[in-house]
């Protein structure tokens, strides 16, 4: 077997140990048995004739259950999107500097496996916990709703690979950051400060506007430029989740910023480790 | 590898820890050269702060080394497949706590690119011990567990060089004993056993050879027998009735111990000559050992030593 899939197994097993992310994934599935449960929807030759939540009529109006349900998946898009991002924040911020531990990192570097393979093995092991926790909420919206309804799409699924892609740019960061200092909450810290720059980034040639023009307008640029265009790929992933019109002018331009930014990050945290003692 | 190879071998090995904001870095070895022979039990002892750890993070290739060579097994620490034949148990070993013993060597395992045994992993636990704890957690074992664990998973795959940082920590002397027998029989099968211990009884009581490492160098390397031996010194004891001023005469100083004379004997002619004369004197001679010293005794002489040399340098 690969020493990455088997570092990835070793931080898998990690966080299934961990109480929050268990407790995570109860919550979720409480949420999406109460909303299995809790709401009735009338469907009448693909239209919504009425819904109920908990007894209560919460709609009224008739009209196409996918326009109907537009809202709805747009809401849950955002919710997964920024929502799984912040919480993969705070839960997987200490996968890392865990695994560098001392008297854990020794041990790992004496065995057979080189050391981009533990970094490899620590991202993609925390890359599926993050896969696996969207796709099971989006899997089981959209399932919920499809069952209800019949209508069914991929938008939520799609929205909720692109809320991963968002994640892993950020992951990378956080990484990175474990390899220069080994602080749980300085990798929290990174994360957070590429989420709130990669929300900045989506919108910044609005915010642009807001400095003067000259240096101070340039080197905003300058510096947004760079990051990921992350509320940029949340509206996108609304939109998809929405089955709307992209209003990005090229998804795969912005994917592919995503991308290189991540990869970016990843080089940096794998040429820092490769020289590091221990 | 040949026979001849020794199993670790490095030479003018220097490291340096550079610090951020610092202009000197920490030198932790100055120098080193040490061979440690193919199939030997090889002890490292030294003072707080020698470049013990240092050491042993260099020749696994877990810290690089500023200057000198590093040859483990015949090749280089970095290359994974010398590591692979390599069993290692770090100082302070973290354990995940919620693991199970056996998912632990399981894993572990992988990452040594074994295939899976269970049944392998079991008799391991059984041998260091923990075959009545295989069902509980890590994290409720007690530090003496944990050691225990540890050098199970560094003799996972049967490894050609067991690298032992403190293995006997914190274990209590039933279990020292244990560790003991199973480390012999590590060697007995041929494996190198190379030893960091601050229990010199320890490593005296396991090591075939001994290196003392002080200040980033090896200051005194060589045989168990050989350093903790006396130079010239013998005791002898003599049956009750032996005279004290004819045995002086002869040449023997009355010791410490009740009934122990010292004898000062470059060779073995001088030795029973002196012998000799105390027979003569009517002695009746019931022991005779050659005056040696504890491996404690043999690190405090060794260190003063060179502390002594360093300061005459540096004045």
């Amino acid at each position: 077997m690969s020493p990455v899939l088997g570092i990835a197994g070793y931080v898998l097993r990690e966080a299934a140990s961990r109480k929050f992310i268990m407790a995570f994934m109860i919550g979720l599935t409480l949420v999406l048995a109460v909303v299995a449960l809790g709401m009735r929807i009338d469907v009448i030759d693909g239209a919504l004739a009425a819904s109920r939540l908990f007894g209560q009529e919460v709609r009224a109006t008739i009209q196409s259950v996918d326009v109907a349900l537009r809202p709805v998946y747009r809401a849950a898009a955002f919710i997964v999107f920024y929502g799984g991002i912040l919480f993969g924040i705070v839960a997987c911020s200490d996968f890392a500097p865990s695994l560098m531990s001392p008297g854990r990192i020794e041990h790992l570097l004496a065995l057979p496996i080189q050391r981009w393979h533990l970094l490899a093995g620590t991202f993609l092991g925390v890359m599926t916990l993050a896969l696996g926790g969207t796709l099971y909420g989006t899997t089981g919206l959209v399932l919920i709703f499809g069952v209800k309804t019949g209508y069914w799409t991929v938008g939520p699924l799609v929205a909720g690979l692109m809320a991963c892609v968002g994640f892993a740019a950020v992951y990378a960061v956080m990484l990175t950051m474990a390899t220069l200092v080994r602080s749980a909450a300085l990798c929290a810290a990174a994360g957070f400060a590429v989420l709130v720059g990669g929300i900045i980034a989506g919108h910044r040639q609005d915010i642009a506007k807001a400095f003067e023009e000259g240096v101070s307008r340039s080197l905003f640029q300058a510096v947004t430029l760079v990051l990921p265009r992350l509320s940029a790929l949340a509206e996108a992933a609304g939109d998809m989740a929405a089955s709307l019109p992209l209003e990005v002018r090229s998804l795969g331009t912005l994917l592919v910023g995503v991308f290189v930014f991540g990869m970016a990050a990843l080089v940096v945290g794998f040429w820092r480790f490769e020289g590091k003692d221990y | 590898m040949t026979a001849s190879t020794p199993a670790i071998e490095v030479t003018n090995l220097r490291k340096t820890y550079n610090r951020a904001f610092r202009k000197t870095g920490n030198i932790a070895l100055r120098g080193m050269d040490l061979s440690v022979p193919r199939g030997s039990a090889f002890g490292l002892i030294g003072p707080n702060g020698a470049g013990k750890t240092t050491f042993i993070k260099s020749i696994l290739g877990i810290v690089q080394p500023t200057e000198g060579t590093v040859r483990v097994l015949g090749g280089s620490p970095e290359d994974a497949r010398i590591r692979a034949r390599i069993g290692y148990l770090p100082e302070r070993l973290h354990l995940p706590g919620s693991w199970t013993p056996t998912a632990f060597l399981a894993t572990v395992g992988r990452l040594k690119g074994l295939p899976p045994d269970a049944a392998g992993h079991l008799s391991l636990l059984e041998r260091v011990g923990l075959a009545d704890a295989v069902g509980r957690k890590i994290g409720g074992y007690s530090k003496g567990m944990r050691q225990r664990l540890g050098l199970a998973a560094a003799l996972i795959g049967k490894p050609d060089l067991l690298v032992l940082d403190e293995p006997t920590d914190g274990i209590d002397p039933m279990g020292r004993m244990e560790v003991r027998r199973i480390l012999q029989e590590e060697v007995q099968r041929g494996t190198t056993l190379f030893l960091n211990s601050h229990l010199l009884a320890e490593t005296e009581r396991v090591c075939d050879r001994v290196a003392i490492l002080a200040d980033g160098r090896v200051v005194r390397e060589g045989r168990m027998e050989d350093l903790v031996r006396g130079e010239s010194r013998w005791v002898a004891r003599f049956a009750p009735g032996a005279s004290v001023e004819a045995l002086g005469s002869a040449g023997f100083v009355p010791a410490r111990a009740d009934g122990a004379f010292h004898v000062e004997a470059p060779d073995a002619t001088a030795l029973n000559a002196a012998l000799d004369r105390a027979r003569a004197a009517g002695a009746l001679l019931v022991e005779l050992r050659r005056d040696g010293m504890d491996l404690e005794a043999v690190l405090l002489g060794t260190v003063s030593a060179q502390a002594m040399r360093a300061a005459e340098v540096a004045a």
